[in-house]
């Protein structure tokens, strides 16, 4: 059992989604506790994988295949963990997006992964991402924060218009919100009425832990 | 393909050697010494004893080019550290000769001292780009006629790399090969391992010194290398054009071949240079100007097209202090040196035109090294690097990170990462850091290198030797 529990802490460090998804579907075969293969398997993986990263050790490469493979273990786990009500691995829900009319995925990929990697249940909605689609999400997900990006000084305006859509929608109380990408900055962050800003993945993180608190 | 650097044609080349041949026919150099004289007469030249002149004609040139190798190893006491040339990619070594030391606590210009060489030995052992030694500076608390033979023996003591240094005085050579003989056990070893080499400078315009000549002569015996270091600097010792002083450095630089090829045929010549300008106002010799950096490149497309290997100086700056001065003239002249084909780029460390030690700058220079030889590696399009499939299975929109090929070559010497020098932090985590600049952060380096253990490489009782022979020299060779 505990070298079942090595193999898929590796498939995740290791990048590998299709055997970190076939021992997840083994694990379930077998009858084993989903909540047990997260924590003692997986997250350790996901968890080694984000911690590397911070010390400099993992480049991107490593830790956005690391955190895909935590996806795919989690795409098969999914349904099992929702039916055991002592199941609360999660840190918390974040929902994702490059803004509308930005098709720039890198920088939010990044935050994403690292999010993933530090236990948040990641939803990422892509580029280029409509406004409203933000704020249907914010319904369907029921996220604790939401993450806007932008590369672009004419797309960074976009940031705004979605916090105001929120604003007016009468949600922004429901969700914490933070912006980043390359022309982002506090001071912008603040004048948008964002609630929290960084201008780099494992800031985000932290950043992340210290609004849901 | 590599980065080549060229700043003379084939045709130019040709030229620059025709008229090197020019100046040692028609108006030869001075050699201060009767058995150097006697044995340029004996090959062929044409002498004039009361002026010490020898004309050296081509066919003396081209036999000593011949007598020459053009592949030898300069051993290291310990093998690793072997540095064969000519070498695939260049190394660095330790600028020497300099006065004083930026200290690094107080970052205040004082006479360098023992201790500052010691460190400076200490650091240069951690660079696993530096291949050859040299004390950075003559410490003003040694006797100056035995300070090189000191140095010498703090170097083996701190450090298990090549060591190269001048030959001052007849004793000194034996000194130095006894030091050898010590770390090597036999003089068959010593010859056969080549652990200290020579630098040997001409005296521009077309002369060599009596005594290091002499002292130099007397180290062929021991088939020690020899570096040819001339160093005229145009409108003082040279003339003013680049092209013409180029010649007649390499003219220097053929002397030295033919006279060491005559004293011991087979005797190993790295062909090197130290040309310069000088300040047209004070006449102080100029290194970091870009006339320097023209001349050292031309120097080495010379050495490489007699076929030797190459040790340039090349890592020069007037700069008083480690700066964005220092930087601009010290890469812009390492650069094209490592581009031309360099095998040794001499010398990290020195400020002020070579006067002053800085560690903090030998820790900076090392880093400007590892640009210019990622620049050298140029662009590799093997198999290996064609990735058009990777931009297949990509396609428009997407990104490359989850490929395989991004995970391995971000592994590999594709992409050169720098280390604590250079800030490539975002600006939030560069202000967590506490700001740090590359001064700082060199200082910060220094610090952690000289708070280890020092190194001492050799067995005690070896080490008790060498101490024995410094002691010797202390005692002989200040009186």
């Amino acid at each position: 059992m505990e070298q079942l529990f090595e193999e898929m802490k590796n498939s995740v460090l290791e990048g590998e989604e299709k055997e970190a998804a076939e021992l997840a579907q083994k694990a379930l075969d077998s009858g084993m506790d989903p909540v047990a293969v997260m924590d003692k398997g997986f997250l350790k993986g996901i968890n080694e994988a984000g911690k590397l990263y911070e010390e400099g050790e993992f480049f991107l490469p490593e830790l956005v295949c690391a955190a895909d493979a935590m996806k795919a273990a989690l795409e098969v786990l999914d349904e099992e963990l929702k039916k055991c009500a002592d199941n609360n691995t999660k840190t918390g829900k974040v929902v994702l997006a490059t803004v509308q009319g930005d098709v720039h995925d890198i920088g939010k990929t990044i935050v994403g992964a690292m999010m993933t990697a530090n236990g948040y249940e990641v939803y990422d909605l892509g580029s280029d991402v409509p406004n409203e689609k933000v704020l249907s999400a914010i319904d369907d997900v029921k996220p604790d924060i939401v993450g806007l990006s932008a590369l672009l000084t004419t797309t960074m305006e976009q940031q705004k218009n979605v916090i105001e859509m929120i604003r007016e929608a009468g949600k922004r109380d429901e969700v914490k919100i933070m912006v980043g990408g390359a022309p982002v900055s506090r001071q912008w962050s603040e004048k948008i009425g964002a609630d929290g800003y960084s201008d780099n993945a494992i800031d985000a993180v932290k950043m992340a832990g210290i609004l849901i608190g | 393909m590599l980065m080549q650097t060229k700043v003379l044609s084939d045709e130019e080349i040709r030229s620059i050697h025709k008229n090197s041949i020019r100046i040692l026919e028609e108006t030869g150099v001075k050699f201060p010494s009767e058995n150097a004289l006697d044995l340029l007469e004996d090959a062929g030249a044409e002498i004039d004893r009361e002026k010490e002149i020898a004309y050296i004609n081509e066919d003396m040139v081209k036999k000593a080019l011949q007598t020459a190798p053009k592949e030898f190893t300069l051993g290291a006491p310990d093998p690793k550290y072997d540095l064969s040339l000519p070498a695939a990619f260049p190394t660095h070594n330790i600028d020497g000769c300099g006065m004083y030391v930026l200290d690094h606590g107080s970052r205040k210009k004082r006479p360098g001292t023992t201790k500052d060489i010691e460190n400076s030995f200490r650091i240069f052992q951690t660079m696993d780009q530096g291949s050859i030694g040299w004390a950075p500076i003559v410490a003003a608390d040694l006797p100056p006629k035995a300070a090189g033979v000191m140095e010498t023996g703090l170097f083996y003591i701190n450090s298990s790399k090549h060591y190269q240094d001048e030959e001052t005085s007849m004793k000194g050579v034996g000194y130095h090969m006894e030091m050898a003989k010590a770390i090597l056990g036999s003089w068959e070893e010593v010859r056969k391992r080549k652990i200290y080499s020579a630098t040997y400078c001409t005296v521009a315009p077309l002369c060599h010194d009596h005594i290091m000549l002499e002292a130099t002569m007397e180290l062929t015996k021991y088939e020690a290398p020899i570096l040819a270091y001339p160093m005229p600097a145009c409108g003082s010792t040279g003339p003013a054009s680049l092209f013409t002083n180029v010649a007649m450095a390499n003219a220097e630089a053929l002397s030295c071949f033919v006279i060491f090829q005559l004293c011991n045929p087979g005797t190993p010549i790295i062909y090197g240079a130290a040309l310069g300008s000088i300040n047209m106002k004070s006449g102080i010799f100029l290194e970091g100007a870009p006339e320097t950096a023209l001349q050292l490149t031309a120097m080495t497309q010379m050495g490489r097209y007699y076929g030797f290997p190459t040790e340039v100086a090349g890592c020069l700056s007037d700069s008083k202090e480690p700066g964005m001065q220092a930087i601009l003239e010290k890469y812009m002249n390492m650069e094209p040196l490592i581009g031309a084909g360099a095998d040794v780029v001499q010398g990290i460390g020195l400020l002020e035109s070579s006067m002053t030690l800085s560690l903090e700058q030998m820790i900076i220079d090392d880093e400007l090294f590892r640009y210019a030889v990622r620049m050298r590696k140029g662009i590799d399009t093997s198999e290996e690097k064609d990735l058009l499939e990777d931009i297949k299975a990509v396609g428009p929109e997407g990104h490359f990170l989850k490929q395989k090929s991004t995970r391995k070559l971000f592994r590999s010497d594709e992409f050169y990462r720098p280390k604590d020098l250079i800030d490539r932090n975002s600006h939030d985590e560069w202000i967590s850091l506490g700001s740090p600049d590359m001064s700082s952060a060199a200082n910060k380096r220094v610090c952690d290198i000289l708070a280890e253990e020092p190194l001492r490489p050799l067995d005690r009782d070896t080490e008790k030797t060498i101490r024995e022979i410094m002691e010797e020299a202390k005692a002989k060779l200040s009186s």
